[in-house]
Order: structure tokens, then C-alpha cells, then sequence
């Protein structure tokens, strides 16, 4: 095949027969949804998404019903507290991570000119865990059985049975799952950015949104495990009793608002930068050039994912920590307005170098950068601890993050909506109606929020159902309930506009005449992507690079054909971009589905104590994981290379390093050793608070040094038999590395007996104190990453004798050596904790 | 001689993981700070008895910055294509992660100072 | 509703007036002075204590430095957008990216930050500081004086302290977590169970004010608020020293109603068998300014209602209902327990 085949349009057609045979979407009223194909999925995920935003703002305006004026009696106390609960939670986890994550599994791919992400599986269990735990949270309020404890749940007030409900249970299991879910997402785009782009683009030369995409990613990475490792902690004290947030018997409520603030504050960046990201789209293109100050925009989002993890205490000013610790955080919180500004600078330098051409998207992106700087300052006031003693918990920082938050996550969201609509559909949204209701929504938000600054520092505090007349503060209230509803008005008025869309004509390609790679897409767009995947060149090739559409459309780059009938896309290098590989996309599959009900059924039936059941629903999450692995990855090609045109020639299998499914175990365990410093966390921060840990008393001995420096030994032995099982096996020596892979899992069984055998032989009861119940924790969690890594080793030799793992095809035994090095770190971490600590400290 | 250092400078190699070195020097540092003086706050009460181990710490993490932010610099003029190196060549993606790495370190540094100043106006652990 | 020197109505004509001003002015912070008008009791923006006047300036450092960077920001933006194409160019983008968006926020919020830093350092406090204990309740305040050297006085529910004088709070929680503010006073400071947090304060302007639990903790978070008197100190120690002493003997037929309905099971009243500690002490019930935690006026009906309903006003309140307890005889409770001065 040469780029002189491609000038027959026979031959182009009978490609784009093929492709589209390859890529079609499954049908049938079941099967449509077992469809994997980004667009589709992420179609799926933005409605779901936007539908959970409506509903929790419909929530909000019951609230603020209720608080127009003094006394007021709409709803109860009870209603109120689930009310700004499941507010706050919905619009945090089931509206803003996902909504982002959506929009990036729909325009990543044709961001980085790929067919599809990585894993779109992934994508589609992402999906169904989102879609099922979202219900299921947000559900809960129709029987009075919502969480009540506000949106950062903080413990003693929702871990003690008498004071708090189900609802509790259902935001820690049901917000989990989601945040499993996330993650899961998270790693889908990290790889997806770094391993799937276009030949010749290499990192100076990805688009901004690639690099915000990569940066956030990988802040999930590192804020969503800690507030897992809490869930978990949080979990064991409501089902179990184990102490860890109750003072009579050692623990600490301030545990939690560490592991939840670790999480909380990056979170907030999570999702501000990706509406950043869509500016940094849509002003080079309403600027008519390239955006200026590209390192720039890098540092700034790189700078902030990191500052970000400096703030956490910031929510915690007022919990009477060492003014020197709040200090420095106040100090960080300073330091991170830097590469805000940078970005809006960089946005401000475009604009004035270019010829702007004004246009609705541009209009929102302004609005909201005005509304968002107003919440910026105000961040810079809460900034300063002083002054936060004073607005902490009251409505001046209702009114601070809700500036934030609108003008960095809503209205930036609606200009994608109004910038990407045509992508998607192929039909422009009005103008007319796009801008009065940003009119109308910018009154509002103003509205709204602007009286808020000033009933906070008026004595109103956060979270409560009525105020008292006599704080004067009803005028306040009663204009922000108004600029609620106009607000609302607002929302609606775009969503009116998305109703008349399907009776719009087609808008012409690239209608804003942008020059990135996405706007190659057609009106009437494929499933399959790119018709042929480009070599890039410029950081705007349709506007630099000549020829470029018409040679894309004529499959005159890469991969124009499917002639074996699979789906594929191309692997490259993480620095140049250099092709490395086709890879075999998965395809549509009931399993991703069944996968997360299965998993789904883990945590809701744990949220009804029926644990027996919800080990079943775990066995057949484990069943269906392994089924899924089994049949759907590491495939053996039935040909080494293939080539993609222009005389080059791609193997279709790699393993290690250089492949897409190492790099996803890499990164799922980077969140796993996260999580895993969460509770380590933990354990030393019981110590810093006990003036003796650990304590003395009967019940009270730990686990000693004998038992715990054999799990060590064992789990050490299991990991040098899978690192030596791999090198033997790449050497040909297979009987060898079957003999290891059998011993290996047999170690890691006696590392997690071991494990177990020491708190279990010294009696440490967990529910006598939080000494034992954070051993038993740090205990239970490597010996599980024991009984895991052992499922990993049969199940890698099991391929081996099935013969789906060769010496030169063996990436499953590459990647459990992956998960071996996390282990082998995590059980040195636990067991000099918990059996050599004690005796130094 | 000192060509022969910069060009050994310009050498080498520039990756996603040296990117992030300034930055998470910073981390280093916070952390440092953080721990420090949390956890002699609640063993012994106070935590401005010996400064000398903050004070070296710090310097520490400027001076490892700065160095980070020279070799950046130096490896952001490497010669070759012409301005403004936004193109697919081996020295644009060079000079874009070290201008970007010269940034981080910027950055980073003003963010080491700023962690500092606390323990100039805070001496006790109330 | 117990009603301070500004009346109520005075409350509603200047909110009326401040929202029309503010409506006309939107946007203008010099709505800050205006709206300080109308709430003097319980507003971080109407001081009566030095920490909270220190931070009144503060904030208006700030807001005005925060108009001067939106008002700056606002015009480079309109400005940018109008200019023609290539009016800036490469380099002086890039000049004005290092200048405006890097250099001057860094220079600004260091001088910010050292200026900001000296306030963070608690006022020094020593042994013969009046200290005062407040435990955080669900819904209420557990309040015990302790002068340096004497025994402690407990009370609840309102917090006297003299003016001019070093105050220390210790702070403290016995169920959930909750937060002590007293806006005009300083800022807020959390009780958290197992620890103890101190606040140390001093009043400036005597008069009554209100603070109010600002972390979340219940049902009845919004009914958690707390009366405070600041006082000359002269007036206080006279104060205190009525406190000190037991109730005066009331041979009231309310006396025995309490006894008879258990309450003093959970309440103490000093000087006579009730010994409770479970609920707020009412040894000297009748000279607080109101009702359970700043929620009720000392009023008769309204305590005879609490007795028997306490959930009508104070939803998921610890207090047991009396419902079957004949109105008369709540009454009766009510007068002797407003006559405990």
C-alpha cells in the first residue's frame, strides 16, 4: 500500500467499507448498550452527567426556597440537612469529575487523531459503575434516606449510629464505587495522552487540552486514594466499631478531615483546570492564532496539580492545629494563585495579539473568567487565616466556591457546549438563545451569590435549615433566593436549546474554522474516527500544514484500512510520538456491564449489611474480571507486524514498558500505593497524638516482630519468584518459570496467613482501641494485595499452559511483576510499621 | 572548558520525569516543613529550639531548584531551529521541556520562599 | 424572639434601604459599611473585641485591593479584546505574560503574606487570665468559669466576660463536632471531641451580642446560638459572684413538679437535690437573656411549650418530650425555674 493507491476512490471506498463494517455499533434494544466506541459512551456519560447537574440543582432551589426569608418553615430540619448533602455530593462526584472525564473520553481520541482510547471497555464499565452508584446515591432522597452530614461527612456526627443513618452508609459505599470509577477513568486517559497519539506529535506539540487532561488525570491519581483509604477507615468504624474516629477509645475526628481534605482541595482543581483546558481550545481558535505562551500554560498546569496538594489544611483553619502548621498552608494557598494568573494571562495576550472574533463560546468564556476571578480573590481573602477565622463555615464561602465553581467548572462547560456541539452533532446551537440565557444565568449567578459575602460576615452560618429575623439578613437572603430562580431560568433556556437542535440543519465543518486536529471530524461523523491517522507537524496542523484535511480524508496518513476486520489504533512513544505498535481495541462486550453490576452489587448490599450476599456479588466481580482478562487482552496476533502505509511496518503485540496495558497497571498501582500512604498516614498520625503509641493494656500488644518479618519474608520470596519467573520465561526457560509461578503464589498464601497470624496470635482486639484496629487495617490491606498478587500468578500460569503467554508474548507475566513491586514496597512499608516501630519508638 | 560544560549540560536528557523534578522538590520541601513542625508541636511542644535543621532544608531545596533551573535554562538555548520553536523537531521539544522546566523552577522557588517565611513570624506551637 | 436595643422594625426599614442602595450600587463593596448598620450583635463587620476589629480592617484591605486587581483585570480584558490584530506582539505577549501575570501576583501576595503573617500570633495569655471552659453540646453550651485560683462556676448557654481584660476560652466537645464564633468578638475556633482548643480574646465595647455553632453538627445546627454580655469588669465580678452561690430556696409547687418529673436527672440546681449533668445546668436559669441556646425568650409560654414539645422548637434536641405533662404544670416549672436568678 503507498499513498499512491489511496488516488483510487475505489480503493477508498472499499477501505471505508471495511472500517465502518469494523467500527459499526452493535443494535438491538439490549445490545446497542453494550456499545464500548468512545462516542458513544461518552455521549452517554455527558447526559447522565448533565441529568444529575439538573437534579441537584433542582435541590438547591428547594434550599433556597426555604432560606427567602427568616423562620421559614418549606421543609424540615431533617429534609434541609439531605437537601445541601446530596447538593454538594451530586454536583462534586456525579456532576463536575464525571462531566470532565466524559467530555475527555469523547474529544480525546480526536484530539490525538486516535480511532479510539486504549481501553474503551474500561470506559464503558467506567460507565456503568458511574451510572449505577449515581442512581443509587441520588435515589436515596425519594425514601427520606439521603445523607445528612454534608458533602465532607465529618465524623463523630455521621460515624455514631444514633446520630446518623443509612444515608452515611450509602455516601461512603455508593460515592466510592463512583471514585473506583474515576480512577478507573483516570488511568484510561493518562495512557490515553501519553501512548495513543499521532505519529510526529510529540509533547511540544500535543494540544493544551491533552496536557490539562494528562496533568488532572494524574491528580486523581494522588487525591481520590486518600479519601478511598478514609472511606475505608470510615467503613470499618460504622460496620465494625473499630475506634477510628472516636476519642474515647484513641482515635480522632481530624484523622478524617486530613484524608478528606487531601482529596477535597485538589479536587477543586480537578475541575477547574479542565475548563481551563476548553479555553485554552477555544481562544486560539476566536483569536485566529496560535496561543501564546505554550510553556507558559504547561507550568501553570503542572505548577498548580502540585501547589494543589499543598492546601488541604486550608479547610481546616479553625480545628486549632499549631498557628506554624496553618501557616504554611496559608502560605501554599498564596503560592497557587501565581499559575492562575499566568493562564489568564496568557489567554489575555492571545486576545490582544489576535484578531478576536467574537462568537457565544467566546462570550461564556468571558462571563465566567469575570465570575471566576471574583472567586479567585475571594479565595486569596479565605487565603489568609485571619481572615478565614472569620468567613470559615458561614455563606462567604458559600458565595466563594460557588464563584469558583461557576465560573470555573458550569459556564466554562456551557462554552464547550456551545463550541463542541457541533462536533458532536454536526448542528451549531443558537446564538440568540445561547446568549440571553448567558445573560440571564450571569444576572443570576450575581445575584445570587454577591448578597452571600455579605450575610456571611453577618453572622450566617453554613448548613442551616432558617436563621433568625433578627440577624437582619432576610433582605440578603431573599435576593439570592431570587437569583437562584433566575438562574435556573437560565439553565433552562439551554436546555431548550439542545431540545430544538435535532430540528436544525447540518452546520458545515470545522464551522469555527479552528486548527486543531478534533475539527476534522465530519458532520455526519463515523464511528471510526479519523479515516486515516495524520502525521502532525505543527501544534495547529489544519491551519499550518498544507493539504492536511484532504490527505486525512483520502486515507493518505496512516492505518487508512481494517483489512483484517479488527479495530485498531497506533501505539506510539511518550516523548516524540514515534509509531510502536498497533494495537487491538477492544470491541463491544456485555462484560464491562455485567462487571460493574457485579461490582455495584458489592457495595450496595454492603450498604444493607447483607454481607453474604455481597461476597457473592464480590466472587462474581472476580469471575467476570478474570473472564474479561481471559479472553479480551494480551491476544496473540495472528501475524507479528502490519503495515500502516508509507513503508512502515508495526508489530502488533508488545509487552513491558513500551505497551499501553503496562503503563495502566503502573498507574492503577501508583493510586494503589496512594491509597495504601493513606493509611499509613494514619498509623503515625495516632502516633503524634498519643503522648504512649502504642498504648499498654490487656488487648493492647501488638502484633510482636516474629510473625510480621516472616510475611515479610514470604511476601519478598513471592516477589523474587515472579521477577525470576519473568527473566527465565523471556529466556525461553518456560518449565522454569511455570515451576516459579507455582511457587510464587504458594509464598504469597504463607505471606498472607503470616500477615494475619500476628495480630490474630497477640488477641488485638480492633474494637478496644485505635491502636489495634489501625494494625489490624494496615494487616488486612497487604495480606489482600497477598491473596490478589496469588490470583494474578495462577491466573499468568494458567496462560502459560493454555499457551497464551510465549517468551516473546508476554506481557501478563510483565505487568504482575508490576503489581509484585508495588506488593513487595507496600508489605516492607506495613510490616516495619506495625513489627519494628513498636520496638523503637 | 566552560563550553565543554554546557554542552555536556545540553546533552542531557530531557524527559516528562525531569519536568517535574523542581516542583516536587517543592513538595519535598512543604512536606518537610509540614512534618517538622507538626510532629515536634505534638511530642515535645515546640519546634523553634533548633531552626537550623529548617534552615538547612531550605537552603537545600533553593539551591537544588536553582541548580535545576540553570541546566534548564542552559539546555532551553540549545541552537538549531529557528525561533519561534514551536515545530516537530528533536531541539523544539528539547527547548519546550526545559523552557518549561526553567518555568517549574521559577515557580518553585518562589514557593520554597514563601513556605519559609511562616517560621520568621511564628515561633510557638499555639 | 427576645429583641436587642435595635428593634426589629429598625432592622427591617435599613435592610430595605441597604438593599435598595446596594441593588443601585451593585457590585460596589461600600455596601460593606452600609449593611454593617444594620446587625450590631452578631457581625464580623460591627467588632466589639480586638481580635475581630483587627480582621475588620484586614477584610478591608483586602476587598479594596481585590477591586483595584477586578477593575484592572476587566479593563486589560476589554482592552485586549478590541485591539486589532498584531497591536501586541510575540515578544511583548510574552513580556506581558512574565510582568503581569507572574512577577507582579508574586510580589503581590508576598507582600500580602508578610503582612498578614504578624496577625496570626495569638494574644499572650497568662496564669491569671480569667479562663472559661465551653463544651460543645448537641445543641448547647456547657460553660464553666474559672478564675485563676477559685473554684469554677458553671453555667450555660450564655458567656459573660469582662471587658478590657485577656480572656482564654477552652474549647471543648462532648458528642459531635461543633465550632464557637462570636462574630463581633474574633473569629471561630472548633471543638472537636478528645481535644481541647483555646481562643484567647479580648472584649472592647461592653454591650449584649450573639455568637452562634458555625460547624455543621445536627439537626439543630441552626438553633445552636449562644447570648454574650461583655461587661465592665467591675460589673463582672459582682456577676460572678452571684453565680457562684447556690439558687435561692423556692418553695414553689414548680420545685416539686421538677422533682417529680425527673428532671433532675439530667439537671443541676445548686442548693437543691437536683444533681443532673447530663443537660444544662439552671441553677441560675432565670437570669439568662433566653432560652435554650439562644433559641427561645424567657418567657413563660415559651419555656412551659420546651418543656413538653423541646423538638417543636429545637428538632432532634436531647431533652425528652413531656407531652403528657399537663400545660399547668409545665407552666408551674416554667415560673420557678424563671425565678432561679
Amino acid at each position: 500500500m503507498t499513498a499512491d493507491a489511496q488516488n483510487d476512490p475505489a480503493v477508498r471506498r472499499a477501505q471505508e467499507e471495511r472500517l465502518r463494517a469494523v467500527w459499526e455499533a452493535p443494535k438491538g434494544w439490549f445490545f446497542r448498550w453494550t456499545d464500548c466506541n468512545n462516542n458513544r459512551v461518552g455521549n452517554w456519560y455527558v447526559l447522565t452527567a448533565f441529568a444529575f447537574m439538573l437534579f441537584a440543582g433542582v435541590l438547591a432551589l428547594i434550599m433556597r426556597t426555604q432560606l427567602a426569608a427568616p423562620e421559614n418553615d418549606l421543609v424540615s430540619a431533617s429534609t434541609f440537612n439531605q437537601l445541601f448533602t446530596l447538593h454538594g455530593s451530586m454536583m462534586m462526584f456525579l456532576f463536575a469529575v464525571p462531566m470532565f472525564e466524559a467530555v475527555s473520553i469523547i474529544l480525546l481520541p480526536s484530539l490525538l487523531g486516535a480511532r479510539d482510547l486504549p481501553f474503551p471497555r474500561l470506559s464503558a464499565f467506567g460507565y456503568w459503575s458511574f451510572l449505577i452508584g449515581g442512581v443509587f446515591v441520588a435515589g436515596s432522597i425519594f425514601f427520606n434516606a439521603a445523607p445528612d452530614g454534608g458533602w465532607f461527612m465529618y465524623p463523630p456526627l455521621t460515624t455514631r449510629k444514633d446520630l446518623s443513618g443509612l444515608g452515611a452508609d450509602i455516601w461512603m459505599l455508593g460515592l466510592s464505587f463512583i471514585e473506583v470509577s474515576s480512577v478507573a477513568a483516570a488511568v484510561e486517559l493518562i495512557v490515553g495522552v501519553l501512548k495513543c497519539r499521532p505519529p510526529g506529535m510529540r509533547l511540544n506539540l500535543m494540544p493544551l487540552y491533552a496536557w490539562y487532561i494528562l496533568v488532572v488525570a494524574v491528580m486523581i491519581l494522588f487525591a481520590f486514594p486518600p479519601l478511598i483509604a478514609g472511606d475505608v477507615l470510615f467503613e470499618m468504624e460504622r460496620l465494625l466499631d473499630w475506634p477510628f474516629f472516636d476519642a474515647a477509645r484513641g482515635g480522632d475526628p481530624l484523622l478524617w478531615q486530613h484524608l478528606f481534605w487531601i482529596f477535597g482541595h485538589p479536587e477543586v482543581y480537578i475541575i477547574f483546570l479542565p475548563s481551563i483546558a476548553l479555553f485554552a481550545m477555544l481562544v486560539p481558535t476566536f483569536a485566529r492564532r496560535h496561543l501564546l505562551g505554550y510553556p507558559w500554560i504547561v507550568l501553570a498546569a503542572v505548577g498548580t496539580a502540585f501547589l494543589s496538594f499543598g492546601l488541604w489544611v486550608h479547610h481546616m483553619f479553625a480545628t486549632g492545629l499549631p498557628k506554624i502548621s496553618l501557616a504554611f498552608f496559608s502560605a501554599a494557598s498564596q503560592a497557587v494563585v501565581i499559575p492562575t494568573g499566568v493562564q489568564i494571562f496568557c489567554f489575555l495576550a492571545t486576545l490582544w495579539a489576535g484578531r478576536v472574533v467574537w462568537s457565544t463560546p467566546l462570550l461564556y468564556a468571558t462571563g465566567s473568567l469575570a465570575i471566576f476571578v471574583i472567586g479567585g480573590l475571594t479565595g486569596v481573602m479565605v487565603a489568609v487565616v485571619p481572615f478565614d477565622w472569620q468567613a470559615h463555615d458561614t455563606y462567604f464561602v458559600v458565595a466563594h466556591l460557588h464563584y469558583v465553581l461557576i465560573g470555573g467548572t458550569l459556564l466554562p462547560l456551557f462554552a464547550g457546549l456551545y463550541y463542541y456541539w457541533p462536533l458532536v452533532t454536526g448542528k451549531k446551537l443558537s446564538d440568540r438563545l445561547g446568549r440571553t440565557a448567558f445573560w440571564i444565568m450571569f444576572v443570576g449567578a450575581n445575584l445570587t451569590f454577591f448578597p452571600m459575602h455579605f450575610s456571611g460576615l453577618m453572622g450566617m452560618p453554613r448548613r442551616v435549615f432558617t436563621y433568625p429575623a433578627e440577624l437582619g439578613i432576610g433582605g440578603l437572603n431573599l435576593a439570592s433566593t431570587a437569583g437562584a430562580y433566575l438562574f435556573a431560568a437560565g439553565v433552562a433556556l439551554v436546555v431548550i436549546d439542545l431540545a430544538l437542535s435535532p430540528t436544525r440543519p447540518k452546520a458545515r465543518r470545522n464551522p469555527w474554522e479552528a486548527g486543531t486536529l478534533e475539527w476534522l471530524t465530519l458532520p455526519n461523523s463515523e464511528n471510526w474516527g479519523t479515516r486515516s491517522i495524520p502525521l502532525i507537524e505543527s501544534r495547529y496542523p489544519i491551519w499550518d500544514q498544507p493539504g492536511f484535511v484532504r490527505n486525512v480524508d483520502e486515507g493518505r496518513y496512516f492505518l487508512p484500512d481494517a483489512e483484517e476486520g479488527r479495530r485498531e489504533t497506533i501505539v506510539t512513544t511518550v516523548l516524540d510520538a514515534r509509531p510502536l505498535q498497533v494495537v487491538r481495541l477492544g470491541t463491544p462486550s456485555v462484560k464491562p456491564m455485567l462487571t460493574a453490576v457485579a461490582l455495584g452489587g458489592v457495595f450496595i448490599l454492603t450498604t444493607y449489611h447483607l454481607y453474604w450476599l455481597a461476597l457473592l456479588s464480590g466472587l462474581a466481580t472476580l469471575a467476570l474480571v478474570l473472564a474479561w482478562l481471559w479472553t479480551g487482552t494480551a491476544e496473540i496476533p495472528e501475524k507479528p507486524c502490519k503495515p500502516i502505509g508509507h513503508g512502515l511496518e508495526l508489530p502488533l503485540y508488545l509487552s513491558g514498558p513500551s505497551s499501553s496495558g503496562w503503563w495502566a497497571m503502573f498507574i492503577t498501582m501508583m493510586a494503589d500505593a496512594t491509597a495504601f500512604s493513606g493509611l499509613v498516614f494514619g498509623y503515625y498520625f495516632y502516633w503524634t497524638v498519643h503522648p504512649a503509641f502504642p498504648p499498654s493494656g490487656a488487648g493492647l500488644d501488638g502484633p510482636g516482630i516474629a510473625w510480621p518479618m516472616v510475611a515479610l519474608g514470604l511476601t519478598l520470596a513471592s516477589w523474587a519468584a515472579t521477577v525470576a519467573a519473568r527473566e527465565v520465561h523471556a529466556r525461553g526457560r518456560v518449565a522454569l518459570a511455570r515451576m516459579l509461578l507455582v511457587a510464587a503464589p504458594l509464598a504469597s498464601l504463607g505471606g498472607l496467613a503470616a500477615g494475619l497470624a500476628g495480630p490474630w496470635s497477640t488477641g488485638l482486639d480492633p474494637t478496644l482501641h485505635v491502636y489495634p484496629a489501625i494494625v489490624w487495617t494496615l494487616a488486612i490491606w497487604t495480606t489482600a494485595h497477598n491473596g490478589i498478587g496469588a490470583i494474578m500468578q495462577v491466573y499468568t500460569l494458567a496462560r502459560s499452559l493454555a499457551g497464551r503467554m510465549t517468551p516473546t508474548h508476554d506481557a501478563d507475566l510483565r505487568n504482575i511483576t508490576v503489581f509484585q513491586h508495588f506488593l513487595a514496597l507496600t508489605a516492607i512499608v506495613t510490616y516495619l510499621t506495625i513489627g519494628w516501630f513498636p520496638e523503637v519508638a | 572548558m566552560k563550553r565543554g560544560l554546557r554542552d555536556r549540560v545540553r546533552a542531557l536528557r530531557v524527559t516528562l520525569w525531569t519536568l517535574i523534578i523542581p516542583p516536587t522538590l517543592w513538595a519535598a520541601h512543604f512536606l518537610f516543613s509540614y512534618l517538622w513542625a507538626a510532629v515536634r508541636c505534638a511530642k515535645l511542644g515546640s519546634f523553634a529550639d533548633s531552626p537550623a535543621a529548617f534552615a538547612i532544608g531550605t537552603v537545600l531545596a533553593l539551591v537544588l531548584i536553582a541548580l535545576a533551573g540553570i541546566l534548564a535554562h542552559i539546555q532551553s538555548r540549545i541552537p538549531g531551529d529557528p525561533p519561534p520553536h514551536e515545530s516537530g523537531t528533536d531541539v523544539d521539544r528539547v527547548r519546550f521541556l526545559a523552557k518549561a522546566t526553567l518555568l517549574l523552577s521559577g515557580l518553585s522557588f518562589a514557593g520554597v520562599v514563601f513556605t519559609a517565611m511562616p517560621v520568621l513570624f511564628l515561633q510557638d506551637c499555639r | 424572639m427576645y429583641k436587642y436595643k435595635v428593634g426589629a422594625r429598625r432592622v427591617r426599614r435599613c435592610e430595605k434601604g441597604v438593599m435598595r442602595r446596594a441593588r443601585r450600587i451593585f457590585g460596589a463593596m461600600a455596601a460593606t459599611l452600609l449593611i454593617a448598620g444594620c446587625n450590631r450583635h452578631q457581625s464580623a463587620l460591627a467588632p466589639f473585641g480586638a481580635e475581630a476589629e483587627q480582621v475588620r480592617h484586614l477584610t478591608l484591605v483586602l476587598v479594596v485591593g481585590s477591586v483595584v486587581i477586578l477593575v484592572a483585570l476587566a479593563g486589560l480584558w476589554v482592552a485586549a479584546v478590541r485591539a486589532p490584530e498584531g497591536r501586541l506582539s510575540h515578544k511583548g505577549g510574552m513580556r506581558l505574560v512574565l510582568v503581569l501575570g507572574a512577577l507582579v501576583p508574586t510580589l503581590v501576595l508576598f507582600a500580602l503574606l508578610l503582612y498578614a503573617l504578624p496577625m496570626m500570633r495569638p494574644r499572650p495569655v497568662s496564669r491569671a487570665d480569667l479562663r472559661i471552659t465551653v463544651t460543645g453540646e448537641q445543641f448547647w453550651w456547657r460553660v464553666a468559669y474559672q478564675p485563676a485560683g477559685t473554684p469554677p462556676v458553671t453555667a450555660a448557654n450564655e458567656v459573660r466576660i469582662p471587658v478590657g481584660r485577656t480572656v482564654a476560652f477552652q474549647l471543648k466537645a462532648s458528642d459531635v463536632i461543633h465550632s464557637f464564633w462570636i462574630p463581633g468578638l474574633a473569629g471561630k475556633m472548633d471543638m472537636i471531641p478528645g481535644r481541647t482548643n483555646e481562643l484567647v480574646v479580648r472584649a472592647d465595647v461592653p454591650g449584649r451580642y450573639r455568637g452562634a455553632c458555625t460547624e455543621f453538627c445536627g439537626l439543630s445546627h441552626a438553633r445552636m446560638a449562644l447570648d454574650v454580655v461583655a461587661m465592665e469588669p467591675a460589673a463582672f465580678d459582682r456577676w460572678l459572684a452571684l453565680q457562684r452561690r447556690p439558687a435561692a430556696p423556692a418553695p414553689a409547687r414548680g420545685q416539686a413538679l421538677f422533682a417529680e418529673n425527673g428532671c433532675a436527672g439530667c439537671h443541676t440546681v445548686r442548693g437543691t437535690g437536683a444533681l443532673g449533668t447530663i443537660g444544662p445546668d439552671l441553677t441560675h436559669f432565670g437570669s439568662r437573656l433566653r432560652v435554650a441556646a439562644g433559641t427561645l425568650p424567657m418567657e413563660t409560654e415559651a419555656i412551659a411549650r420546651f418543656i413538653r414539645k423541646p423538638d417543636d422548637a429545637k428538632p432532634g434536641a436531647r431533652m425528652p418530650a413531656f407531652p403528657h405533662l399537663p400545660p399547668d404544670d409545665a407552666r408551674q416549672i416554667a415560673t420557678y425555674l424563671q425565678g432561679l436568678q
